[in-house]
């Protein structure tokens, strides 16, 4: 590089060409653009789930004897269930449940998982002792029947009152937890072994010498160095907890009805799969997609972040 | 002269997990080690690898804690923590940028750190960064986008910054392009006439130490074996270890080395240093007094101010 | 080697008993109560003599004194009476442990060839369409819920084909040999789909990056066929840390085997732990429980041990 195309740069304006040339490298991956899309209208479409109800004049709730097992119509595009109520609706206010499930409880783990995995990985010693072996023992145990049991808690036993524990917000609230609770050690690890790395570069090192403390290293230099694998481990993550909510719901210890969820409605479906086997294929074509999609951004943000594809990216 | 720094009785103990069920063992990565600097004077300190001159620098550069002995800085100057006016340079140019950071908040951090205004500090980088020959525009860019000499320039600017009374250099040029390395040597030097910064240098070329050194400490298995002027130190090595590292710089046409100056076999561990005097394994002088009586560091004969850690010195 | 067996072994007790006092306090959080359990319908019951059958069985103690009881019986071989199943748990977890172990062990056999297939396929020409096929095969594998595949597979055939059971075991307890295994089809198709996914990504990784190494170079230079090359050099190597891998994946496979043996109705391990949790059978939830995470535990210790015997290169200290 020489002293003429550095001049060409206007003084002090932020190059931002790493952003720039990720989203180029994550626009060519046909698969992972056409998930996030996919994965776009879908979220819109639930979102809007309220307003669709209202428009066709439907009810999610309103049972009726009359009208259960209806085939595809134009009111019921996706006929009605074993209650006569609208799949299509079903579907839209479960993937609501889902999409949320999955989103805040990725929030949670990376937060808790960031905070542990940071602080244990620049501290070191004993701390980070101590919690690489409860990871270990987590990333060991069988997390389902873990969850079933997490699931099976009686929090009236842990100081909530009876209403409160059945309350819709507190049922959420707490797959929403419990998947945290055993699911942050996957990003806690990552944080950890990114910080260990960084902790000890010479750049961090230079800051200290300038009189800079943990917070400044942590937030300045070593969070925006780590971010890259754990965004995409974030994405992975909303996939995986996605299943988790819907095998819970499934198995009858995570969202329970009336709210519908993608996991609960193929209980119910379980029973009816020689009368109405229709009932069980479109909540897990839906899992399955949603879950799909989401893995396939992950590995085209994967692809994109890479650091092989991005070294020497700006050198001429 | 006034003593910028002065290092008393330094000693750094290191220990290394020995894992479950395992004793720590304890490396002496440098042991009573006492040294000073003057305002304005360049002290080299070199040894092989493993020597403790790289632990000895971050020690002066607050980056590790020694486990005995005692740094003194004779400036009021002091950072916001209340750290001394001390500065690093690093081997690696590349990890000693932060590849996320355009190169105008690299240079400028240890103002931030200090708490000047963003305006104040962005002009002030400029400023720098044409004192090492690079263009205000530099500021805007990331370091990935610089070849090796320019980062180092980009570190260099950033110690300059904070106008200290010392850099610590951690053998900054032996990452470069031998092209590169008279640049940046040059650079040094020309910043050590302008503003009369003192550098601990840490480096095992000895053509460098030759060309910018005051001073010269040479270090082994973390014991200081000799430290004299540049002129006395070259010109009339005391210890043999010094001895033995002058003769093993090739150069042209002075014929076959003396075979006594040859050093024989490798440095031994540092987590079990010989006893008495460190060197006895491979000095070719060694005694039975080497074995058992650590030598003190003394002048050796008729030159006051060159200081030697041998029984034998010359 | 010794020193760093006994010392994982330590490690792996303290571990144990960590996860049991936890699971202990957890399984105590459940719903219900177990002296209320028991006495289900009972008409003499008064708040008396439940505050005295709660002092009998030091109900109304601490938690901690409660798990001290636990573990001195427990470590006396007396792990408590199913209140489901009114036998004591070992006698209800003995059979269920061979159902579920014929289970995994059906899937593994099946899993690791296939793998090893899969993902040496893929590796022979990395972006070619085998690969891209395989791919997305194994991100069908990790993104499919195993309580969907079952009741898809059932759907198709058992309820429209008729081919296959729907049941994951005969009925009669003394069925032949081959009416149990058919029985055993869909269940081990399932929960191998589940399984076989992570592996092949990790086969298809290993032995790209063996197959660019120096050494199958020079194999490939001193004219060894391609698929000598991939078999004696690249899949070898891949193996080694398979073994890990195998491991590691084997608590997500029991939490798969739970729910294809709840949807199958086959009587192991994981389906015990759903009824119990479910039917508040607390001692059954809390043993099941245990058993499946000192199996998960003692997989992990297995296999770094075998790691470090079969790979040379590791040292221990």
């Amino acid at each position: 590089m020489s002293t003429a195309t550095l001049s060409n740069v206007s003084t002090l304006t932020r190059d931002n060409s790493v952003w720039r040339k990720r989203w180029e490298r994550f626009r060519h991956n046909k698969l992972a653009m056409v998930s996030l899309v996919f994965i776009l209208l879908l979220a819109s479409a639930c979102a809007m789930a309220g307003p669709i109800e209202y428009l066709m004049g439907l009810d999610a709730n309103a049972t009726s004897l009359l009208r259960r097992f209806r085939p595809p119509s134009a009111q019921h595009w996706l006929g009605t269930d074993d209650l006569g109520r609208d799949v299509l609706l079903r579907l839209l206010y479960g993937g609501q449940v889902s999409i949320a499930v999955g989103l805040l409880a990725t929030f949670i783990t990376a937060v808790i998982g960031i905070a542990i995995g940071v602080i244990a990985g620049y501290v070191g010693g004993r701390f980070d002792n101590i919690l690489m072996r409860m990871t270990d023992c987590i990333i060991a145990l069988p997390l389902i029947p873990v969850l079933i049991v997490l699931g099976a808690v009686d929090l009236t036993k842990i100081g909530l009152s009876q209403d409160s524990a059945s309350s819709p917000t507190v049922v959420f609230l707490r797959i929403v937890i419990i998947i945290a609770l055993v699911d942050w050690t996957t990003i806690a690890r990552i944080a950890r072994a990114g910080t260990i790395t960084v902790r000890n570069v010479d750049y961090v090192r230079a800051a200290t010498v300038s009189g800079a403390r943990a917070r400044y290293n942590v937030l300045v230099h070593i969070l925006p160095n780590i971010a890259t694998p754990l965004i995409v481990a974030m994405t992975l993550s909303v996939g995986r907890i996605i299943l988790f909510e819907s095998t819970l719901s499934f198995l009858g210890f995570g969202i329970v009805p009336p709210t519908p969820t993608w996991g609960n409605m193929l209980t119910n479906a379980q029973q009816l799969i020689i009368s109405a086997p229709m009932l069980a294929v479109y909540p897990g074509f839906l899992i399955f997609t949603t879950v799909m999609a989401v893995n396939f951004v992950g590995d085209g943000v994967r692809s994109a972040f890479d650091p092989r594809a991005e070294t020497g990216s700006g050198s001429h | 002269m006034t003593e910028l720094l002065t290092l008393d009785r330094i000693s750094v103990d290191i220990p290394l997990d020995g894992g479950f069920l395992k004793p720590k063992t304890i490396l002496q990565a440098v042991n009573d080690v006492s040294l000073t600097v003057s305002k304005g004077e360049t002290l080299a300190l070199v040894g092989e690898s493993g020597s403790g001159k790289t632990t000895l620098g971050y020690v002066v550069a607050g980056l590790r804690k020694q486990t005995a002995g005692t740094v003194t800085f004779g400036s009021s100057q002091r950072n916001a923590d209340g750290s001394p006016p001390v500065q690093v340079i690093f081997q690696d140019p590349f990890s000693a940028l932060d590849p996320r950071m355009i190169v105008g908040e690299i240079v400028a951090e240890p103002l931030r750190l200090k708490g000047v205004s963003a305006k104040e500090r962005l002009a002030r980088a400029a400023e720098v960064l044409g004192q090492v020959g690079l263009p205000p525009e530099a500021a805007g860019r990331y370091p990935h986008q610089f070849s090796g000499g320019q980062r180092q320039r980009i570190a260099i600017a950033r110690a300059l910054i904070a106008e200290p009374e010392m850099i610590v250099a951690g053998e900054p040029l032996s990452a470069l392009d031998v092209s590169i390395q008279s640049q940046v040597l040059n650079l040094l030097d020309d910043i050590k006439q302008q503003h009369g910064i003192s550098y601990l240098f840490i480096s095992h070329d000895l053509g460098v130490v030759r060309h910018l050194a005051d001073r010269v400490a040479v270090l082994y298995l973390g014991r200081l074996m000799e430290v004299a002027s540049r002129d006395d130190l070259f010109a009339t090595p005391s210890h043999p270890y010094t001895q033995a590292l002058l003769a093993a710089v090739p150069r042209i046409g002075k014929g076959r080395r003396k075979k006594e100056q040859i050093l024989r076999g490798e440095m031994p561990s540092p987590l079990a240093p010989p006893s008495g005097c460190v060197f006895h394994t491979r000095c070719p002088r060694a005694q039975a007094i080497c074995r058992e009586t650590r030598p003190q560091l003394l002048p050796a004969p008729g030159r006051p101010t060159q200081l030697s850690a041998c029984h034998f010195k010359d | 080697m010794l020193r760093y067996t006994v010392s994982r072994l330590l490690q792996a007790v303290l571990v144990i008993l960590v996860m049991s006092l936890l699971l202990f306090m957890l399984i105590g959080l459940m719903p219900g109560d177990p002296v209320e359990n028991m006495l289900e319908g009972n008409p003499s019951l008064t708040p008396d003599t439940m505050a005295q059958m709660r002092a009998l069985y030091g109900l109304d103690q601490p938690v901690y004194v409660r798990y001290g009881h636990w573990l001195y019986s427990a470590l006396h071989g007396d792990l408590g009476y199913s209140s489901v199943y009114f036998r004591p748990v070992l006698e209800v977890l003995g059979p269920a442990i061979v159902q579920t172990a014929k289970l995994l062990v059906a899937t593994e056999i099946i899993s690791i060839p296939l793998a090893m297939l899969l993902g040496a396929l893929a590796a022979r020409r990395p972006g070619g369409w085998t690969d891209s096929l395989i791919s997305l095969f194994a991100f069908a594998s990790i993104s499919l819920p195993g309580f969907w595949t079952s009741l898809i597979l059932i759907i198709v055939f058992s309820v429209k084909l008729g081919w296959l059971p729907a049941s994951g075991t005969p009925l009669m307890g003394d069925a032949s040999l081959s009416e149990q295994i058919v029985h055993m089809i869909l269940p081990v198709t399932v929960l191998t789909f589940f399984h076989v996914g992570p592996l092949v990504r990790y086969v298809r990784a290993s032995m790209i990056e063996t197959l660019n190494s120096d050494f199958v170079r020079t194999a490939r230079a001193k004219g060894l066929s391609e698929s000598a090359v991939i078999i004696r050099h690249a899949l070898r190597n891949a193996l080694i840390p398979m073994v890990t891998v195998l491991a590691l994946g084997f608590g997500s496979l029991f939490s798969g085997a739970l729910v294809v043996e709840t949807i199958f109705g086959m009587l192991g391990m994981g389906k015990i732990i759903y009824d119990a949790v479910s039917n508040i059978d607390f001692n059954l939830a809390l043993v099941g429980l245990l058993l499946a995470t000192i199996v998960t535990l003692l997989s992990s210790l297995l296999a770094d041990l075998a790691y470090a015997w079969l790979d040379p290169r590791i040292v221990l200290k």
